[in-house]
């Protein structure tokens, strides 16, 4: 299986030993996120509740698609896909 | 900065603010210095240093985009640890953890526990010192649950108060819920609302929904407990069984926060509020103190802003106050100020300005 990038922002770099960008293998955006927990254990929860949603203010893009519109969590990840895990902006609201 | 920076007697202000925690020291209350700001960007509801052993600092990082984590640090803030089993709900269970509001270190005989209230309202505990925390089971299940309406702030466990002279005994704040007591260590819980209103609802004196702000215990004598509320000023001569309104002529049944005197229990302090734009009353900022359990209040202003342009408020855990004889009283406001006062509240200035937010104030001596 071809590896998918991760690109993390940087408030969660340091749970990833400061690597701006990881590798993982997966073939949903779940997946991802649980390759991702199982290399850095803990970035789970930094981006999906307790109930396994996506947290409100994380936006996960699939080749520059957010998956919010496409199938969220569920949507497949293709070979040498790139994701980027961002969040919000939240101007003067947070 | 590790511990040993600091002499015995020292004491440690800790600020929890919309945009980190701040931690500021002195000798004799005097003269401050701001040891620096941690957990830069996060919004730290409260912090607490527990000094039962070796020093350990808490604080609830309660991040904007990326989650809610109870921290601790043994090295005065330089560093932060995350918890081995930290607070989040059971997957099954549907909830999310909002946000963590209160933090309190248990009681001298209980030197590894630790308590957590947070939003979603429920009480956690962890009996190793902060490394895993277990949730009350019973507290979730209590048979009112599915009627607890959330205030403004989320439906939050924001008050833990221990009871200094039984260890089974304990009382909990939740907004707005009301007071909840257990006699039993958690087994079973009670609501301690009788007498408190609701003035927001059509029933303003229900079993429970009042919206407490703040609770706690008198020194010496177990079973009073005095609290602000939403509706009131109230103590309780009976552990919570019923209360009574002293309020008397303070200007207004709002506030949040409320703090005593420990050498002088029946010397309180509270900072009531405009209501409706939550700020002080025209023309300055005002601290409320009694000498005589609420009999009557007076009017703090020395030192503290004054004019037509102040507009400040204080939080539920902005205002607290140490063990000193005379007392020490201590006021951060939303507008980014701590002011202090070193003889129970007569004289006050400001130590620290330009801060963001502050939500939180807790001090300790070493």
């Amino acid at each position: 299986m071809q590896g998918v990038t991760v690109w993390l922002p940087p408030a969660l770099r340091g749970r990833a030993g400061n690597r701006k960008s990881t590798m993982v293998e997966a073939g949903t955006v779940r997946e991802v996120i649980e390759a991702l927990e199982q290399a850095y254990p803990g970035l789970d929860f930094n981006i999906r509740y307790e109930t396994g949603e996506l947290r409100r203010y994380v936006n996960i893009f699939l080749d520059g698609e957010n998956v919010r519109y496409l199938q969220e969590l569920d949507t497949p990840v293709p070979p040498g896909a790139t994701v980027h895990i961002l969040h919000s902006v939240a101007g003067g609201q947070i | 900065m590790s511990n040993a920076s600091f002499s015995p007697g020292t004491y440690v202000l800790l600020a929890g603010t919309k945009r980190g925690l701040f931690i500021f020291t002195s000798p004799d209350r005097e003269n401050w210095t701001n040891q620096g700001q941690t957990l830069k960007g996060t919004r730290v509801f409260n912090a607490a240093l527990d000094t039962r052993g070796e020093p350990r600092m808490y604080a609830t990082d309660n991040g904007a985009f990326f989650g809610n984590f109870l921290r601790y640090s043994d090295d005065f803030g330089e560093t932060w640890q995350e918890p081995e089993q930290g607070i989040q709900f059971p997957e099954d269970s549907g909830r999310k953890l909002e946000n963590l509001w209160v933090i309190e270190p248990g009681r001298p005989s209980e030197p590894e526990t630790v308590y957590a209230g947070v939003d979603p309202a429920s009480l956690w505990v962890s009996h190793d010192r902060g490394q895993t925390w277990e949730m009350n089971q019973d507290l979730e299940n209590h048979p009112s649950r599915d009627r607890w309406n959330p205030g403004n702030g989320g439906l939050c466990l924001h008050s833990i108060v221990l009871d200094h002279s039984n260890d089974d005994r304990m009382w909990i704040g939740i907004s707005a819920v009301g007071c909840m007591r257990t006699d039993d260590g958690g087994k079973t819980w009670k609501h301690a609302n009788k007498n408190t209103r609701a003035g927001f609802q059509p029933d303003i004196y229900p079993e429970f929904g009042q919206c407490i702000h703040r609770v706690v215990q008198h020194p010496t004598e177990p079973d009073v407990l005095y609290q602000q509320n939403h509706c009131g000023v109230y103590k309780t001569a009976n552990g919570g069984d019923d209360w009574e309104d002293i309020q008397t002529n303070l200007p207004s049944e709002f506030g949040f926060p409320i703090a005593l005197d420990r050498n002088n229990p029946e010397t309180l302090f509270t900072i009531v509020e405009d209501g409706y734009p939550r700020q002080n009353f025209s023309p300055g900022f005002t601290v409320y103190r009694t000498k005589d359990a609420g009999g009557h209040w007076d009017d703090l202003r020395d030192g503290l802003p004054q004019g037509e342009g102040v507009a400040l408020g204080v939080l539920r855990h902005g205002m607290c106050s140490d063990e000193s004889d005379p007392c020490g009283v201590y006021v951060g406001t939303n507008t980014g100020q701590i002011f202090a006062s070193t003889d129970a509240g007569d004289n006050w200035s400001m130590i620290a300005d330009y801060l963001p937010s502050v939500f939180s104030v807790r001090v300790t001596q070493l």
